[in-house]
């Protein structure tokens, strides 16, 4: 019986596994499959954020840059400049594209960059244990909200997904989860599209994709794709949110 | 048939970056370095090449990143409080160990300080910013140097796998001078066969990495088993890049007082060592070019034999600190800075008449 | 009939429990008294014959420690 893995490899680059049950590697696996489906991943070069998203690198066998935390779409906004034939994508957190990144963030979106922004969206800042984060729901407990996220002093969640809709240089913006195989699946269509608007030359595609956290959450795997159908996806709707095929 | 144009320091940036074959400038306005970004928005896009302004020089110096990343020859321009914004980007820059030229026009500080001329980023450059690392400084005094030393920053840069910073001031900035624009060879260069291409264009088809976490097991991946090895080559590139090291020497062979200078108080220093010599006093000028390696020795080797020192540099007291750790208290340190502008305003300047002064003073009291 | 199977890796598998949870065809059972040598709880194919090869078990593993296979007619099986 012959084995033979749909995607790329997993001996490259790995150190340790993510948590159990966080689902970064999954998502990783996802736009392992869309590159290889869209015969770009030799042009590919990710441009990773600081933070457990790195994970989501692990299952690609491809060129990348890892440079401070929140500047993915400044260093990606010069390598798709330079190499504009290359497929080039970053891949970040919440807080790392919100919080710090707000500002590289929105710079890449008013200017249009040709490359594609994916956003993984765990609603804490997860590799330093849990912190609020831009994303965090309101009333949810994180170690530095220990009494729940309050709106009078931390405001509300954001919404980045319908916040890169709103930009004339964007294309494509969505927001995706894999709490389940149907978001699985839609995830991956949403995903493809992306970079297929890169593909097609037409302007910047964002795709944030939400993922369980369930060490910082304080829940079991299960319960917290539980939490995300109950309790995140009615704050942070599943959808597309923009998709054009011309910029005007 | 030599090409001579007539352009301010800044604009020969971008003639000498042309030279060097700089593929992208990524910039953000800040006074009084304007002229550089206008510069590149002018004349790169229309020879197929590319200009960004980012919307920060946090950004600029994370895109700097990202090209350096890619292989190609890129670079930033700020002044002052720029720079500050770019210490993050510098850090990462030099652990990643790409190569890049950041050009610094300096002007008044700390903070938001004035909008013209000063010399107060000798420390933060030199000294290298969070996290330890060195790199190369060259500090032109003309606007034709300006041009050649950007060619050479760009050279250094790859030669070492760090970036270069070409330090100016708001005057060498703005004055206009004749410039000769030539494209200067200063040898062969390995292939960045490290840089990010895309899996395909590598001849191993091995995807590679470019990154600035060294000090966890990310290491592995630069092919080093630990950190402190990373930290020992390291260690032992910057001991390669001192032998880098630039100074010009001016009527300095029977000089007992020398003068130490660098950017446009070098040119005062010229003009007043002239001024001392019809004097009949016996001073001369020691210009560092390179910054960072810094002529210790050279300052050293005058101190033993009995020289005396005066530093010229319009701030309160920053490459002062570099002469008296050359002399090693064998020779008196002099300082002169921005207390001796002519204005005590953001436009006062060191002026050669000043200088004089104290060259004179100095001089006197020796024969006590 | 079993359509196809799987193989679990077991030093791969954190316990997460979401190939119990979204095999449609209750093949994959987490019985509570198998760890791993970390202490991880275990699955196991309980109940192979239901197996239809979907491959839903491996899409959501999020440590990539199962593998299915789906049996082609007279030829053995195929990975999927």
């Amino acid at each position: 019986m012959k084995t033979e893995k749909v995607w790329a490899a997993l001996n490259v680059l790995v150190f340790s596994p993510p948590c159990p049950g966080c689902q970064y590697w999954t998502i990783g696996r996802i736009i392992a499959e869309v590159l290889e489906e869209l015969d770009i991943e030799d042009k590919a070069i990710a441009v990773m954020g600081i933070g457990c998203n790195g994970y989501v690198s692990n299952p690609l066998n491809i060129d990348r840059v890892l440079g401070a935390h929140g500047r993915p779409p400044d260093t990606a906004t010069a390598i798709k400049r330079l190499s504009p034939d290359n497929i080039v994508f970053t891949v970040q957190g919440d807080g790392d594209c919100m919080a710090i990144g707000a500002g590289s963030f929105i710079g890449a979106l008013i200017r249009g960059e040709k490359f594609t922004i994916i956003m993984c969206n765990n609603a804490n800042f997860g590799t330093t244990g849990g912190q609020l984060a831009p994303t965090t729901l309101t009333g949810q407990i994180t170690t530095t909200t220990p009494d729940g996220r309050s709106v009078i002093t931390e405001g509300y969640p954001v919404h980045t997904a319908e916040l890169a809709a709103t930009f004339r240089g964007v294309a494509y913006s969505a927001r995706g989860a894999v709490n389940n195989p149907a978001s699985y699946q839609r995830t991956k269509k949403y995903l493809k599209a992306a970079f297929q608007k890169q593909v097609d030359q037409i302007g910047l595609s964002f795709v944030e994709v939400l993922s369980a956290c369930p060490t910082n959450w304080h829940l079991s795997p299960v319960e917290s794709l539980k939490w995300i159908e109950d309790t995140v996806i009615p704050e942070f709707p599943l959808g597309e949110f923009k998709n054009v095929n011309r910029i005007d | 048939m030599v090409e001579r144009i007539l352009v301010q320091g800044n604009e020969a940036v971008g003639w000498g970056a042309l030279s060097a074959g700089c593929d992208a400038f990524f910039g953000y306005p800040i006074t009084p370095q304007n002229e550089i970004p206008e510069w590149f928005s002018r004349e790169f896009p229309k020879r197929g090449k590319i200009f960004v302004q980012s919307q920060s020089e946090i950004a600029s110096i994370m895109m700097v990143y990202g090209g350096a990343a890619a292989g190609f020859r890129v670079m930033t321009s700020t002044s002052s409080p720029g720079w500050a914004l770019m210490q993050e980007g510098m850090s990462h820059l030099a652990a990643a160990e790409l190569p890049c030229i950041i050009v610094l026009v300096q002007r008044g500080g700390p903070g938001q300080g004035s909008i013209r001329h000063a010399q107060m980023d000798y420390l933060c450059t030199t000294r290298g910013g969070a996290g330890g690392y060195k790199n190369i400084i060259v500090a032109p005094a003309s606007v034709q140097e300006t041009h050649d030393l950007v060619q050479l920053a760009f050279y250094l840069a790859d030669k070492y796998r760090n970036p270069v910073i070409v330090l100016s001031d708001g005057i060498l900035g703005l004055i206009r001078e004749s410039l000769e624009i030539k494209t200067m060879d200063f040898g062969p260069l390995p292939e960045k066969d490290w840089a990010v291409r895309g899996r395909e264009r590598h001849k191993d088809k091995n995807f590679r990495f470019v990154h600035s976490g060294v000090g966890t097991a990310a290491v592995l991946t630069r092919g080093y088993p630990n950190y402190v090895s990373w930290l020992e080559h390291m260690a032992d590139k910057y001991e390669q890049m001192e032998s880098e090291l630039k100074y010009e020497s001016y009527q300095a062979e029977d000089a007992e007082l020398f003068l130490v200078a660098y950017g446009y108080p070098a040119r005062v220093c010229k003009e007043a060592v002239n001024m001392a010599r019809t004097e009949g006093l016996k001073v001369g000028l020691f210009r560092p070019i390179t910054l960072w390696p810094f002529p210790y020795q050279l300052i050293k080797g005058k101190a033993e034999s009995g020289g005396k020192f005066l530093v010229v540099e319009d701030s309160l007291g920053l490459m002062v600190e570099d002469v008296r750790m050359a002399v090693q208290g064998q020779a008196e340190v002099h300082f002169l800075g921005m207390q001796s502008r002519h204005l005590p305003t953001d436009g006062g300047m060191i002026l050669p008449s000043r200088v004089l002064e104290e060259i004179r003073r100095l001089s006197t009291d020796e024969e006590r | 009939m079993a359509r196809g199977m799987i193989i679990i890796n077991e030093a791969n598998c954190l316990g997460c429990g979401y190939c119990e949870k979204f095999c449609s065809r209750g093949c994959i059972l987490i019985p509570g008294d198998k760890f791993s040598p970390q202490g991880y709880l275990l699955p196991v194919f309980a109940n192979p014959d239901r197996c239809n090869a979907c491959g839903v078990c491996n899409w959501m593993c999020p440590h990539f420690a199962i593998e299915v296979y789906r049996y082609i007619e007279n030829q053995g099986a195929e990975s999927s």
